[in-house]
């Protein structure tokens, strides 16, 4: 960056083991705080319709980054690869759902954390099989979770209540006196909730992979012989990756169906939103939390952006700029990929090399 | 080494392991006493390295039994071996190549650290407290062996000997009874292996931490070991000081061939 560490001495460890040890970093994360709190919700994004920059942009963009954390949590952190996350997040929405509507005076934080203890719990399920299995196997093993579990999100009528329409549906819910959620809710609200609850987990999950958890996560990704022969427990290791990365998904499954969608049926946690996440992941940058930003936003808001140029400043109808977003989307994924097999993550942290030198090369 | 009543720290009985129709040890028995070096030798294939993997529990001998500070352990797991106190290295290095230095040292000290994942999540209190006493440790370990220059660098840009050293440091993170070094000075120039010998010596005279080492560089065993051990196609050739070993027959047999 054009600042660096130098003369920034730090005389005690814990000071160095701060979140952002430099002053610098703190002014920048200061700077975004503001930006989201307040110029976004009082003018929107330049350029875009404000209802649209908050509902189509910002908000499910935020719910997709909680979503990246926990599938890089267990991904970019612990090694283990799931292609279940799409079921996961459905786990996290109808255990919300029934949450809400069995006890419908449950606060809806409590909720919201209820629902990602039952995700956590139903990822530990079928986690289990990475207790044997590596690689590509793994895969094969949480496609049948994915593919379970969508069967039952349509089969199990109970989990609807019955819903002729088989859909879940957010009812009006109040907290502390404010409509959160629901067709009568305002979407600012929505937006400030949503914030809160991604800053809230994101600095629980950086918390967590400093210390002791994260480095056993870490110690079995890397090498799982010698985690062992330190005193790591596999199962232990493995399955806590599990629940944590689980209680991540299922939270944002919640807040998908609830705070954004307004409804949704089991076609939104399917396969193809498996893969969507595990995208984000990838293009963001494994085992990094600036890239699950990262590649969450990229992924979400590209797409978007294109379909708005298109249709505003050369008139194609949406379906072309559908098909056309979806295209060049997956131009971008190849070329990134192959400049920078390891994201935007490590791109970024180039860049910021590059500018500690910069204007002199050498 | 207190030459008159020797504490055996660690026994092996009559070891037998077999994989299907191989042989890997045939009923080797030896011991090693506390705070001695008690170096490992033997051709390519004589079951050095399994040898250690029995100790550390990932095989388990078909017989054979292994005691540990004075008592007979039961079958374990490797996990359940480093709470023992077990330490070791590997022939190949076996580090956690996505981390910096310091955070593999840390790795070291997993076992004395226990505060549960909700301290760990709000990072606050004990758990910060805990992480910096345990900081404090493995600095004083990565100062001892003069790899502080490169503590925040991933470990797999290391050049080899540096990433030698840090799985050294990261074995003595964990402060072991006993520490099991399998071929610590491999593909080495002879700088590299005379600083990792003298670090070997210090951890075993400052710290005295008893040490096993599996090594080919005859020079470095027969300066370093208090005792040699030597195997050749998984039995016992010899046993003794390094003196004693040299001049074993048998041992120059199985290291020159005999005459046909």
């Amino acid at each position: 960056m054009f600042y660096k560490e130098t003369g920034q001495f730090k005389s005690r460890y814990k000071d160095e083991l701060a979140a952002f040890p430099l002053f610098e970093d703190k002014i920048g994360i200061g700077i975004l705080c503001v930006l989201t709190f307040l110029v976004i919700p009082m003018f929107g994004l330049p350029g875009l319709n404000y209802e649209f920059a908050m509902g189509a942009i910002m908000i499910p963009c935020m719910i997709f980054i909680i979503m990246t954390l926990g599938l890089n949590i267990l991904l970019g952190f612990a090694g283990q690869i799931s292609l279940g996350t799409g079921a996961f997040s459905g786990v996290g929405a109808y255990a919300f759902y029934k949450f809400i509507t069995i006890f419908p005076d449950i606060n809806i934080i409590i909720a919201l954390v209820l629902s990602g203890l039952v995700s956590a719990v139903v990822g530990v399920i079928f986690g289990l099989p990475s207790l044997k299995i590596k690689g590509f196997y793994l895969i094969v093993a949480t496609l049948a979770a994915q593919f379970f579990l969508t069967w039952a999100f349509i089969r199990v009528a109970w989990l609807y209540n019955y819903n002729a329409s088989g859909a879940i549906e957010g009812p009006n819910k109040e907290m502390f006196g404010i409509i959160m959620i629901g067709p009568q809710s305002a979407g600012m609200t929505r937006y400030y909730f949503v914030l809160v609850t991604l800053i809230v987990l994101t600095w629980l999950a950086s918390n967590v992979i400093r210390g002791r958890i994260g480095r056993s996560w870490m110690m079995i990704r890397d090498m799982d012989i010698a985690a062992e022969l330190i005193g790591i427990r596999p199962l232990v290791a493995k399955l806590s990756a599990f629940a944590f990365s689980s209680f991540y998904i299922g939270i944002a499954g919640a807040l998908m169906v609830f705070f954004w969608l307004g409804a949704a049926e089991a076609e939104s946690f399917d396969i193809n939103h498996s893969f969507l996440y595990l995208f984000m992941v990838i293009i963001g940058g494994l085992g990094s939390i600036t890239g699950s930003y990262m590649g969450a936003i990229f992924v979400w808001v590209v797409p978007v952006l294109i379909k708005e140029i298109g249709k505003s400043a050369f008139g194609f109808d949406a379906f072309v700029m559908e098909n056309f977003s979806t295209i060049l989307l997956g131009a971008m994924i190849i070329i990134i990929l192959i400049l920078e097999p390891h994201g935007l993550a490590r791109l970024w942290q180039i860049a910021k090399q590059k500018l500690r030198l910069w204007p002199f090369p050498y | 080494m207190n030459e008159k009543v020797p504490k055996i720290i660690m026994e092996v009985k009559n070891i037998n392991l077999r994989f299907g129709g191989v042989v890997a040890i045939q009923g080797v028995s030896f011991d090693i006493h506390e705070g001695e070096i008690r170096a490992i030798i033997g051709p390519n294939g004589a079951g050095k390295s399994s040898m250690l993997n029995v100790i550390n529990g990932f095989y388990h001998p078909q017989e054979g039994e292994i005691w540990f500070d004075g008592q007979k352990r039961p079958s374990m797991e490797p996990y359940e071996v480093a709470k023992t106190g077990i330490a070791r290295t590997f022939q190949n290095i076996a580090l956690f190549k996505g981390m910096t230095t310091i955070e593999n040292v840390m790795t070291g000290r997993q076992l004395q650290m226990n505060k549960n994942i909700f301290w760990q999540m709000l990072r606050y209190g004990p758990a910060i407290e805990e992480e910096v006493q345990h900081r404090k440790r493995c600095e004083e370990i990565i100062d001892f062996l003069e790899i502080n220059h490169i503590r925040k660098t991933p470990v797999g840009s290391l050049p080899y000997g540096l990433q030698k050293r840090v799985e050294l440091a990261r074995a003595l993170a964990m402060e072991p009874n006993l520490l099991l070094l399998d071929e610590p000075m491999a593909g080495m120039n002879v700088e590299e292996k005379q600083d990792m010998s003298r670090f070997i010596v210090e951890v075993n005279e400052e710290f005295g931490t008893t040490i096993a080492l599996i090594e080919h560089d005859m020079a470095v065993v027969m300066d370093l070991a208090d005792r040699v051990v030597v195997l050749d196609y998984g039995k016992l050739l010899a046993d003794g000081t390094p003196k004693e070993v040299q001049s074993n027959q048998a041992v120059i047999d199985a290291y020159l061939g005999v005459p046909h």
